[in-house]
């Protein structure tokens, strides 16, 4: 790798135009709490984040209320509890106004948040606290009872349980919780030991503990996250981000949006959960240090739940997935009205399908700017500028202070235009995975990280995923791109969406086989077929297309094309057994 | 016969409980249910069409007596009652559509209720007949709260919601109310009163609920909507038919008049409750059958 490589010229600089910083110092705050104190001491007043169910009912705290919260919920931990700088604290909630107040809270005490799924069963709940070595719980009461199952199994010595109508008025949150609990029979009896939020930060209150003390000893390299992922693939593993690597990402998606982001004055719906990398980065912290009111959606799940949020306050930002956006769409109440003061919405997890973009803008009238990333990376890595030239179906430009190359099995740089492997290199990338260093140089190769993604550049700087690697259809010999069939699929009106996977061919090897939903129930294989003729080339057709009332998807709603070739799989063996 | 003090306090809790309906819409539910009117104009008939002309053709069959005839007619006119969102809530069906319907047909209530009324009432001699300024009088009085409630929900989330709770579990409590207090009152009238007004009172839910699914199956509404939409036809605002009786009849005459609304302001309750149970139970094995299938395409592959 001695010759300059397209890549080492960072041709994507010149798309940065007026707008976007090329150089950014090193983040001025040492540490997030740091972070989270100016902006609370800035804004202290004004509504930090705003609690929205699907009834409209609301509960809201200020940047001042979550900043003394959080300082009280740091004593519990340090004083009360007795926890070490550095120990481990497990948050496992939706998005909900505790969220905030614990995160912040963990570390305030110079602890170390380990961001955790709900949703999980015992067993995923047991690996990952065992795994990072957890000492402490804070869980919402919806699952709490998976909790006690799971806790023998792990180190964790005290639970804090919290709920999602938490700081709420207390009539409003009475009225939610009692329909969360003797109507919707949603919250398990469960036998923990375990002090409510409340009471927690009451203790903390009355315990005292110099705060500042404890935060300052945090600098950019101490960890201050330890983000599970790879759940699905095999054993879930923890990427150490510190409070480095968080600010720097921050402050480079803060250079990206500077022109559309207006301190103090932004609304952004979270719609994605907290305990995804996504939404904590952008959502939270950016929209934290940016003085934004961050209106919470519990679950996005069904999508109505979003209806109330978007009709009652003035949203001027949005995150989500493909899928988030492809529901919305669906919706008759927001294209009708759509948020008339949104400004930008961002879209990441899994590539966005065009016509789901295209679509969204016309409705809305604000750019849907598609971003790439990892949980290893903070997560973001590229952007679509949001000014000036964007390309479709691309992963926009890397950011500011981001190195990107494309790289062949050997990782050696690929020339310009030919598909390699994304690899990374910048202030975002993790330290590592927790405890796994066999993990960590498998993925770490000379300080870059490498993605398993499949992209091109063009001679601008700007990059297109083509797939994930290990997610190519190799078709007798042809490298077909799932991403692709999946776009020529949703292009047909009748399919709301649809998911493409290789399963094994006895004639020629793996064959295309599509998983399509229909918007329309008429819709038959194949007018879908001929429909697919018209966009594709023999080879990438698929070899079968089976209709399904919906597709399996992770937690923020990235379709899981793994489950479904799994499914074949196993619906072969058998067929064979 | 309900004393004066008790009139007034059923106006009262009448309008706390259209501050409540009111409380559970926004404008733009309407502007966006108002896109696709099918839905709205299924259960405008329903609520005009049938429900009236079933109560005056129950009224015929039965050979009921001016003074219970006319309280059936005036029942079979009236817009649907607020208890029909709550029963449907619970019988898992589509909210929305029920309170979507229960605001429709009381803001054209104005204009429909004395338009059927006066069409059904025609042949029933002068003195049964409700004169139309009382019905226009109490309605106009109603939708004030009404558009209150739609102006709360708007001004602020949580007052809305907490209102919509509290007119939602009036709606039930007014009912109770009207039972409780008439019912001890009048027993031996109900011993005396004949099978005719109990099939009456009894019918004209039972068979709204049976015609009305019948009627939006026919119009291409699925399962759920038409179980919803049945449920609404059913449920009318039984309390506003007291409300209006009370201000149109007195003594002996408003007595009769009265026993059919207050009697199916009782049955409603208990017609309803098992309709919801046997619609949850549907809805249930429905959601059930719909996860099997899902299940079921794992389990085979």
């Amino acid at each position: 790798m001695d010759a300059i490589t397209p890549y080492d010229l960072r041709p994507w600089v010149g798309q940065y135009g007026k707008h976007i910083r090329a150089e950014l110092p090193t983040p001025t705050h040492a540490n997030l709490p740091a972070m989270a104190r100016a902006a609370a001491q800035r804004f202290a007043a004004q509504t930090a984040f705003t609690t929205v169910m699907p009834n409209g009912m609301y509960g809201s705290l200020s940047y001042g209320q979550v900043d003394t919260m959080s300082d009280h919920f740091a004593r519990y931990l340090r004083t009360v509890l007795k926890l070490e700088a550095g120990d481990r604290v497990a948050i496992q909630m939706p998005n909900c106004l505790s969220y905030p107040v614990v995160l912040l809270g963990v570390l305030k005490a110079g602890c170390v948040a380990v961001n955790t799924n709900p949703m999980y069963t015992a067993n995923e709940m047991a690996h990952q606290f065992k795994d990072s070595g957890a000492k402490a719980v804070v869980m919402v009461d919806l699952f709490a009872d998976k909790l006690q199952e799971a806790l023998p199994r792990t180190d964790v010595k005290h639970v804090v349980i919290t709920r999602v109508p938490e700081f709420f008025p207390p009539v409003v949150g009475g009225i939610v919780y009692a329909v969360m609990k003797y109507w919707n029979q949603q919250i398990p009896a469960h036998g923990l030991t375990a002090a409510t939020l409340p009471d927690a930060l009451k203790q903390g209150a009355a315990a005292g503990g110099d705060v500042q003390a404890w935060s300052a000893a945090l600098t950019h390299d101490s960890l201050a996250l330890l983000q599970y992922t790879g759940g699905t693939t095999g054993v879930a593993k923890g990427a150490m981000l510190t409070h480095g690597n968080l600010l720097w990402n921050l402050a480079q998606m803060r250079a990206m949006c500077a022109s559309h982001i207006d301190d103090g004055r932004e609304v952004v719906l979270t719609a994605l959960p907290l305990y995804h990398i996504f939404a904590f980065t952008v959502n939270f912290l950016c929209m934290f240090e940016a003085g934004a009111r961050n209106i919470l959606v519990p679950s996005p799940r069904p999508i109505q739940n979003l209806q109330r949020a978007i009709e009652n306050y003035k949203i001027t930002w949005l995150t989500g997935v493909n899928t988030l956006y492809n529901a919305l769409l669906a919706e008759e109440w927001f294209t009708a009205f759509p948020p008339k003061h949104l400004k930008a919405a961002g879209g990441g997890g899994a590539a966005m399908h065009h016509a789901v973009v295209e679509r969204f803008e016309q409705v809305t009238g604000a750019p849907l700017v598609e971003g790439y990333g990892l949980t290893e990376s903070s997560p973001v890595v590229c952007f679509q500028p949001l000014n000036g030239q964007r390309t479709r179906d691309s992963i926009g430009i890397p950011a500011p202070m981001t190195d990107v190359r494309l790289v062949n099995d050997i990782g050696e740089p690929v020339p310009l235009g030919q598909p390699g492997e994304l690899i990374v290199r910048g202030p975002q990338v993790m330290h590592g995975y927790w405890q796994r260093p066999e993990a960590t140089a498998e993925v770490i190769k000379d300080g870059w990280l490498y993605t398993g993604d499949v992209a091109v550049m063009d001679e601008h700087g700007t990059f297109k995923i083509v797939d994930r690697k290990k997610d190519m259809i190799l078709v007798s010999g042809f490298n077909v791109y799932p991403n692709e069939i999946e776009d020529a699929l949703t292009r047909h009106d009748g399919v709301l969406e649809a998911a493409v996977v290789g399963v094994p061919d006895a004639k020629s090897g793996e064959a295309v086989r599509a998983f399509v939903v229909r918007r329309d129930e008429n819709l038959s294989a194949e007018v879908l077929m001929t429909h697919c003729r018209t966009l594709l080339t023999g080879y990438k057709l698929p070899a079968r297309i089976e209709f399904r009332d919906e597709l399996p998807k992770s937690a923020v709603g990235k379709i899981l094309r793994r489950d479904l070739r799994t499914e074949v799989l196993v619906a072969q063996n058998k067929n064979e057994g | 016969m309900l004393s004066d003090t008790e009139t007034k306090l059923l106006g009262v809790m009448m309008m706390v409980i259209m501050l409540g309906m009111g409380a559970s819409l926004t404008f733009k539910d309407f502007a966006i249910a108002l896109r696709k009117p099918l839905g709205i104009f299924v259960g405008l008939l329903c609520q005009y069409g049938i429900m009236p002309l079933l109560a005056f053709l129950l009224a015929k069959a039965l050979a009921l007596p001016p003074a219970y005839a006319i309280g059936l007619i005036l029942m079979g006119c009236m817009p649907g009652g607020t208890t029909s969102n709550i029963f449907t809530y619970f019988s898992k069906g589509t909210l929305s559509l029920s309170i979507l319907m229960t605001m429709s047909s009381t803001l054209v209530a104005i204009l429909m209720v004395p338009l059927t009324l006066a069409f059904y009432s025609s042949g029933i001699e002068g003195q049964w007949q409700i004169p139309r300024e009382n019905v226009i009088q109490v309605l106009v009085l109603l939708l004030v709260p009404t558009v209150i409630g739609i102006a709360l929900r708007k001004w602020n989330a949580n007052v809305g919601a907490v209102i919509e709770m509290i007119g939602g579990l009036l709606g039930v409590l007014v009912i109770l109310f009207l039972v409780g207090s008439w019912v001890p009152r009048n027993w031996q009238l109900l011993l005396a009163t004949g099978l005719p007004v109990y099939a009456g009172s009894i019918g004209l839910g039972l068979a709204g609920f049976s015609l009305g699914y019948l009627l939006s199956r026919a119009l291409k509404q699925d399962e759920r909507r038409a179980r919803t939409i049945a449920l609404e036809t059913g449920i009318q605002n039984g309390p506003l038919a007291v409300l209006i009786v009370l201000l149109s009849f007195s003594g002996t005459q408003q007595q009769e008049v009265l026993l059919i609304p207050v009697l199916y302001s009782l049955f409603i309750v208990l017609s309803s409750s098992a309709v919801t149970v046997w619609f949850r139970r549907i809805t249930q094995r429905e959601e059930l059958a719909r996860d099997t299938a899902k299940i079921g395409a794992l389990a085979r592959a």
